[in-house]
């Protein structure tokens, strides 16, 4: 396989629903074998794109490719997609949706229902393979829906806020078959607001606001982009004033600010000493994507992330 | 179509396994069979009590002014003859008779008059009975075997009607054509809102945008109605069979009248057109209430709709005289090729002979259309609705819609 060669191509996208824009001429590619970040605060337009490539939705303009064409539920590229909307036939058993839903991937029905068992024991829910789903906990459900996604080792894996609704324990757990899936080589598409989870997994990172993209490249190269790797974090009650010689400020949440250095460190506190600035904390830090993230969304991001 | 043997798979299996669907099917035959027990039992109780009230000893008197009661039946139950008539009522009510019978002498102008002893609400009728039966074999006994079954109500009559110098076999000639009719009634009022919930709960439960992924949307629904259409089916045989076997072995203790097939007449043509417009009907109606579950974001919001598609579906019964006697009258032809009204009124011109060839091609044709316009729309509405989680779709809107 090609990693060079794009599984996915997006060009000059652009969505609408009566007059309101949601995406607006949005272009990127998606290599194969990488794990891409698709990265926005809520109503950014990601899931809307997804839906997009997916054919759920028509693009207004633009278009998307899913290998040769547009993706066709019915052609060449296995597809393993957890939507963010997620719902199962809740009267149906476990073993019974998930052979189902195997067997329209493809799989025989006994592919599905030794894979489906081998699953269930992993996720320690062998002993509710015959149990009605609606009388699963709600983070059960997850991990069947989880299973049922990565069925029949889809070549693209398409994973739309999957730590949702998962506890620590159980994002653990979801991580290690991510990063099993992209050993395998598959393509996988992260959808989130988890900057952490992004930077751990991903290889390139899309960031969208509004429906356009802000940042997009790898992780290196969004940080460079961004004004390097490096911030200074600082906590004071005064008010850090500009200094556009010695530094940019990024971002300032209450007491706390983070600035680009220009100089050197010394030079910094000299100069924050001089204009008055007491300061609790001053902190040389890596930059991260959760402060590129926050510094874009500002507040309102910050609350979404957090939420 | 890609996938759509396991969409049909899980679809019956699923049904199959749930409760609610063998309830309504076998509750017919249940209900069926508890009445039939109930006739067979209260049968046999009231012909017990019948036998007990003939064969009980109890006194009777008569006077019999119109010389109609013949003295050998009333010497076979032991009856006396009294003068007068206030001499009977007092021996009825100083306890010395059981009953007296005043017959006058016109008993075409005067009453009967029947006294008895109270016996109880049920049992007091056994004294107005005697004095009937007395009055009946009394005259029966006078007169010749003839006027015996003309009075006793045994006389069968046999008629035969031509139709082009040809024997017509009158009304049971509607007997297998119209089998078409009541199965079509009986499937859409058994399954019709089972068709619309079946839609409904993809979006109910959230699992839509998993399998628009995986499936095309069209072989989700001709999956769907192909399942359904077959459920129908197992449903209808479930009801049907114990039904027919309870027929068989109760006949005789109920009754019943016997099943002469060799009697139905069958028609190739009327037999052939009922199965294609019922079936065409049934796919027509399963596509507009697939679209309608589609549009809506719950099964209750799609209910209040499910009772207007059946005020048009069975809204033509009301005129059913109609399409018998005036098949050419206007009302009679809109209502036959306007797509939501036509299945009724094509099913039963065809069962009772007045629907031509051309006008039952024509009546398929717009069924065929209305079904493949309706399953279109119901995909392009499962497409677009599918993620419309709390909001209904409007007709327009659709149309209008891109995404």
């Amino acid at each position: 396989m090609n990693t060079e060669t794009p599984l996915i191509t997006v060009d000059n996208f652009t969505m609408r629903f009566g007059k309101t824009t949601v995406i607006n001429d949005l272009s990127f590619t998606v290599r194969h074998g990488e794990t891409f970040g698709f990265l926005g605060s809520n109503g950014s337009g990601k899931t809307t794109t997804i839906r997009a490539l997916l054919g759920i939705y028509e693009p207004s303009g633009g278009t998307l490719y899913v290998g040769d064409g547009p993706y066709k539920v019915d052609g060449t590229i296995k597809l393993g997609y957890l939507p963010e909307e997620r719902g199962l036939y809740k009267k149906e058993n476990v073993i019974g949706t998930m052979m189902y839903f195997g067997q329209l991937k493809g799989m025989s029905a006994q592919e599905a229902k030794e894979w489906s068992l081998d699953y269930l024991a992993r996720v320690d829910l062998e002993n509710k393979a015959t149990v009605r789903l609606d009388k699963l906990s709600g983070g059960q459900q997850q991990k069947v829906q989880l299973g049922i996604t990565i069925m029949n080792d889809p070549d693209l894996l398409i994973l739309d806020e999957p730590t949702k609704g998962f506890d620590p324990v159980n994002r653990r757990l979801l991580m290690d078959m991510i990063e099993e899936h992209q050993k395998r080589g598959a393509t996988v598409i992260f959808v989130t607001h988890q900057m952490e989870e992004v930077e751990r997994l991903c290889d390139r990172v899309l960031l969208l606001k509004d429906g356009t993209a802000r940042l997009y490249g790898t992780i290196d190269e969004v940080k460079k982009s961004f004004g390097g790797n490096n911030v200074i974090e600082i906590v004071s009650e005064h008010t850090v004033p500009k200094n556009d010689k010695l530094y940019t400020i990024k971002h300032r949440d209450g007491k706390v600010v983070t600035i680009e250095p220009k100089g050197d460190m010394l030079a910094i506190q000299r100069s924050l000493t001089g204009a008055g600035v007491a300061y609790t904390r001053f902190e040389l830090k890596q930059l991260s994507l959760d402060d590129i993230f926050l510094e874009i969304y500002g507040a309102e991001g910050k609350e979404e992330v957090h939420a | 179509m890609h996938n759509l043997r396991t969409v049909i798979k899980f679809e019956t299996v699923r049904t199959l396994k749930k409760k609610s669907f063998w309830i309504a099917a076998l509750a017919i035959p249940v209900a069926g069979a508890l009445i039939g027990m109930i006739v067979y039992f209260s049968n046999k109780t009231t012909d017990t009590l019948s036998q007990q009230l003939s064969q009980a000893q109890y006194s009777v008197a008569i006077t019999d002014d119109s010389h109609i009661i013949a003295p050998k039946i009333l010497s076979a139950i032991h009856a006396q003859t009294v003068p007068s008539k206030q001499a009977g009522i007092d021996a009825v009510k100083n306890g010395q008779l059981d009953a007296y019978f005043y017959y006058p002498q016109d008993i075409s102008k005067g009453n009967v008059e029947v006294y008895g002893k109270e016996v109880g609400l049920f049992d007091d009728s056994r004294y107005q009975s005697l004095a009937q039966d007395l009055l009946k074999q009394s005259i029966a006994a006078t007169t010749n075997a003839n006027v015996r079954a003309v009075l006793q109500d045994r006389v069968a009559y046999n008629a035969t009607t031509f139709k082009d110098g040809q024997q017509d076999k009158g009304f049971l000639k509607l007997i297998a054509p119209g089998m078409f009719l009541v199965l079509f009634y009986f499937m859409l009022v058994t399954f019709g809102n089972q068709i619309l919930t079946s839609i409904t709960e993809e979006k109910e439960n959230r699992v839509i945008e998993m399998i628009l992924t995986t499936i095309k949307p069209t072989t989700l629904l001709v999956g769907k109605l192909l399942s359904l259409t077959l459920l129908a089916f197992i449903q209808l045989v479930t009801i049907l069979t114990p039904l027919l076997i309870g027929y068989f072995i109760l006949k005789d203790q109920l009754s019943l009248p016997s099943l002469d097939l060799s009697s139905i007449p069958f028609d190739p043509l009327a037999i052939t057109l009922g199965a294609v417009i019922f079936v065409i009907s049934f796919f027509m109606y399963t596509g507009i209430l697939m679209t309608l579950g589609a549009a809506m974001p719950t099964a209750k919001e799609a209910s209040s709709f499910f009772g207007m598609v059946m005020l048009f579906t069975f809204g033509p019964l009301y005129a059913s005289s109609l399409f018998i006697s005036s098949p050419n009258s206007t009302i009679v032809q809109v209502l036959s090729y306007f797509p939501l009204t036509s299945p009724i009124p094509l099913l039963l011109r065809n069962a009772v002979g007045n629907l031509t060839l051309p006008q039952a091609v024509i009546g398929i044709a717009l069924l065929i259309t209305t079904t493949i316009i309706a399953i279109r729309i119901g995909v392009r509405i499962f497409k677009f609705g599918a993620l419309e989680y709390s909001r209904r779709l409007s007709l327009s809107e659709v149309i209008k819609r891109k995404n």
